[in-house]
């Protein structure tokens, strides 16, 4: 493979697996949100976003790197690219037992990534790579519609109850230790800027800053630090447990019968 | 055409003219004058298929982000998403209807928690392996399908609409299930295997899917109800017979065996013979005594209670908001 | 423990395209309309086009009673304002016809 192409390959593993990942965390939540009306909501957006991440995939399986679902479904944990906080579990317990879910993390956590989000497709609009371009417009279609929906739910349960305040701005506090980490390109990122596939780390992270805090504004809320990257660099292939359990989960089925050629 | 103002009619009257409604077919609307009897079989059955539809999310929840490809995880996120979905178009037809009694959705929830409504049987089920989530999208859909095109013309305007959407959606269910099983069948011994075994366990659940035959089996039934009503229009055996009819054929076809030696079409008779199920057996699970009854349970409970704090916070969202405004 | 008073009802609205008029689609309960209108676009319009969404809090509704629906009923007389109350027009502009090709007769 081209150096080139091994550069465009990072940042399409950090796209689709951030997506990936996060829909995954998403998708634990069925049945368990706070109200039946928000699970419905909830799980389109999980599906957009696995949806997303599917399509990054394929942009992938077109430049050799294997098909869709090896991809997602037969990685080592040290090959994804995701973002160590997306991987992070959506609280204590497990999905199917005792899932102590935090819905003030899930909140926080979904709103600061969809603002990324859609500075990065901003950014992507102008890269270099014509596919990686037409997909980004297609994804923002969508995506307009989870910046609202997390939008909301951030908004209001800031400035609601003093439970909900004090666990929101917890949850912040958590997310912030790791954002930076989100919004790395990892270790090839200069060469991912130099090929113009998308901006700087840099001014991702100004641009983000700029807009979250504009809302924390409104909030009277500010963060103390800058964000930091605490558990490490997921770009660069480290990763928690959290990760291998999800992995684990994600392919029990797909990995429990190798010779099947269909499911 | 009521002559003397409504409030003034005697109880006989109001309930004349109601029967009179129903036998013309129109539609009662939530606001209506109805008998506490049809508001309480309405109650009853929308509660259950209701709520029905939100522990029913849970046995396939496991499979959600286990299903093999990523396409499948999508399909079966949105399956279980639209029985969510159904579920709440459901209970929004109760909450219509319990209001009165000066009821909410929170009233429906303790009384799914301390068993008082009860939700079907095969949701109590265990769901061990991936066969059984192509199972349940094909067989448990394909039943519940045949049900709820049943009552389409339920003699209640808000269930008949609900149901409408809800049979829309249904549609795509029973691709997906179809899809999940002829993907199994054709596969590998393994694959073929996961689904007969899965087959094996959920056919008594199935055959029990539509309830007993009459009042000898389990000492009750409310289909007498429905049908005076006009909230249904087929017997839980007619409906049974359908459910043969369209589907052990096809399993057959797949080559999947069937745990029930009696099982046979009576050309005599033009029905299907089968081995009675334990019906005794299927009212302890509904009264929420099967495998699964009281992990589900707590599965539900855990996540409601955990997320009050938010249900909270919202109402109190609510109040600021409107004094801005107002 | 059930609060005594639970979220509000919102009536949800939509039009499909252009060109066609608003219809209702179902009810949702929500804690204001803010969410309302988040959560219906997912609750109701995961499969279908929407081209406007409205919800509106059942509060602000006026609605019919059955009495009402029963006692409003059209009568039939009420030709006049009808196209079917002037089916004699074609039959006039005949004679009138009629009459001017008499006079240049």
């Amino acid at each position: 493979m081209q150096r080139e192409d091994m550069v465009l390959c990072e940042l399409l593993y950090q796209l689709a697996d951030d997506n990936f990942i996060l829909a995954y965390r998403g998708s634990e939540w069925l049945g368990l949100a706070p109200h039946i009306e928000e699970d419905v909501a909830f799980s389109s957006i999980n599906q957009d976003m696995m949806g997303h991440a599917v399509m990054y995939y394929q942009l992938l399986e077109e430049l050799g790197a294997g098909d869709v679902d090896a991809l997602s479904h037969c990685r080592e944990p040290e090959s994804f690219r995701n973002a160590i906080l997306l991987e992070r579990k959506n609280g204590l317990g497990h999905y199917l037992e005792n899932p102590n879910y935090d819905w003030a993390y899930t909140v926080v956590r979904h709103y600061l990534f969809s603002v990324l989000k859609q500075i990065r497709l901003e950014s992507l609009y102008h890269s270099s790579y014509e596919p990686l371009k037409q997909a980004a417009e297609k994804i923002s279609l969508e995506h307009y519609y989870h910046s609202m929906h997390w939008e909301t739910w951030f908004t209001q349960l800031m400035s609601s109850t003093k439970e909900a305040r004090h666990r929101m701005e917890n949850a912040i506090n958590y997310c912030w230790q790791e954002f930076d980490g989100v919004i790395s390109l990892g270790r090839y990122g200069k060469e991912i800027c130099d090929h113009q596939l998308i901006v700087e780390e840099e001014k991702l992270r100004n641009e983000w800053l700029k807009r979250v805090c504009t809302t924390f504004g409104e909030m009277q809320f500010s963060p103390k630090t800058s964000p930091g990257m605490e558990s490490g660099n997921g770009r660069n292939g480290e990763h928690t447990e959290d990760l291998t359990e999800a992995l684990e989960v994600l392919s029990e089925v797909y990995g429990g019968d190798k010779q099947a050629v269909s499911w | 055409m009521v002559l003397t103002p409504f409030d003034q009619l005697t109880a006989d009257e109001k309930y004349d003219h109601f029967m009179e409604r129903i036998e013309k077919g129109e539609k009662i609307e939530a606001e209506d004058w109805m008998p506490d009897e049809y508001r309480k079989a309405l109650i009853r059955l929308i509660s259950m298929h209701g709520i029905s539809e939100i522990m029913g999310a849970l046995p396939e929840k496991e499979w959600v982000p286990k299903a093999p490809t990523l396409h499948r995880k999508l399909a079966i996120m949105a399956k279980v998403q639209d029985e969510m979905g159904h579920g709440q178009l459901l209970l929004r037809v109760v909450e219509d209807l319990i209001q009165p009694l000066g009821k909410t959705r929170d009233h429906i929830m303790e009384d799914l928690f301390t068993k008082r409504l009860k939700f079907h049987n095969v949701f109590h089920m265990p769901a061990p392996s991936w066969g059984d989530a192509a199972i349940i999208a094909w067989l448990v859909d394909g039943a519940a399908i045949l049900s709820q095109t049943m009552m389409l013309n339920t003699s209640y305007g808000p269930y008949g609409r609900a149901l409408k959407r809800i049979c829309q959606e249904e549609s795509f269910h029973a691709k997906h299930g179809e899809s999940l099983t002829l993907a199994l069948a054709s596969g590998t011994e393994k694959q073929k295997a996961m689904l007969q075994e899965a087959l094996h366990r959920w056919w008594e659940s199935l055959l029990t899917f539509f309830g007993p035959k009459s009042k000898q089996e389990t000492g009750h039934t409310n289909v007498d109800i429905g049908i005076k009503y006009k909230l249904r229009t087929k017997t839980n055996e007619q409906l049974r017979q359908e459910f043969l009819t369209k589907y052990v054929p096809k399993i057959q076809l797949l080559g999947l065996s069937i745990p029930d030696e009696q099982l046979r079409f009576d050309e005599d008779t033009q029905e299907w013979r089968y081995t009675e199920p334990d019906w005794q057996k299927f009212k302890r699970i509904v009264a929420g005594d099967g495998p699964k009854s009281d992990e589900r349970l707590a599965l539900r409970r855990n996540s409601y209670e955990n997320s009050q704090w938010v249900r909270d916070a919202l109402r109190h969202f609510k109040e600021q908001a409107s004094e801005h405004v107002g | 423990m059930a609060s005594e008073q639970f979220y509000e009802a919102f009536e949800v609205f939509s039009r499909k395209r252009d060109g066609l008029p608003l219809e209702h689609r179902f009810s949702l309960t929500a804690p204001n309309k803010e969410m309302a209108y988040i959560m219906a676009k997912e609750n109701f319009f995961r499969r279908e086009a929407v081209k406007e969404l409205w919800v509106v809090s059942r509060k602000d509704i006026r609605k019919m009673s059955q009495e009402e629906r029963e006692a409003f009923q059209l009568m039939d007389n009420k030709a006049y304002r009808e196209t079917r109350g002037y089916v004699d027009l074609p039959k006039k502009w005949k004679e009138f016809n009629h009459d001017t090709k008499v006079k240049e007769g």
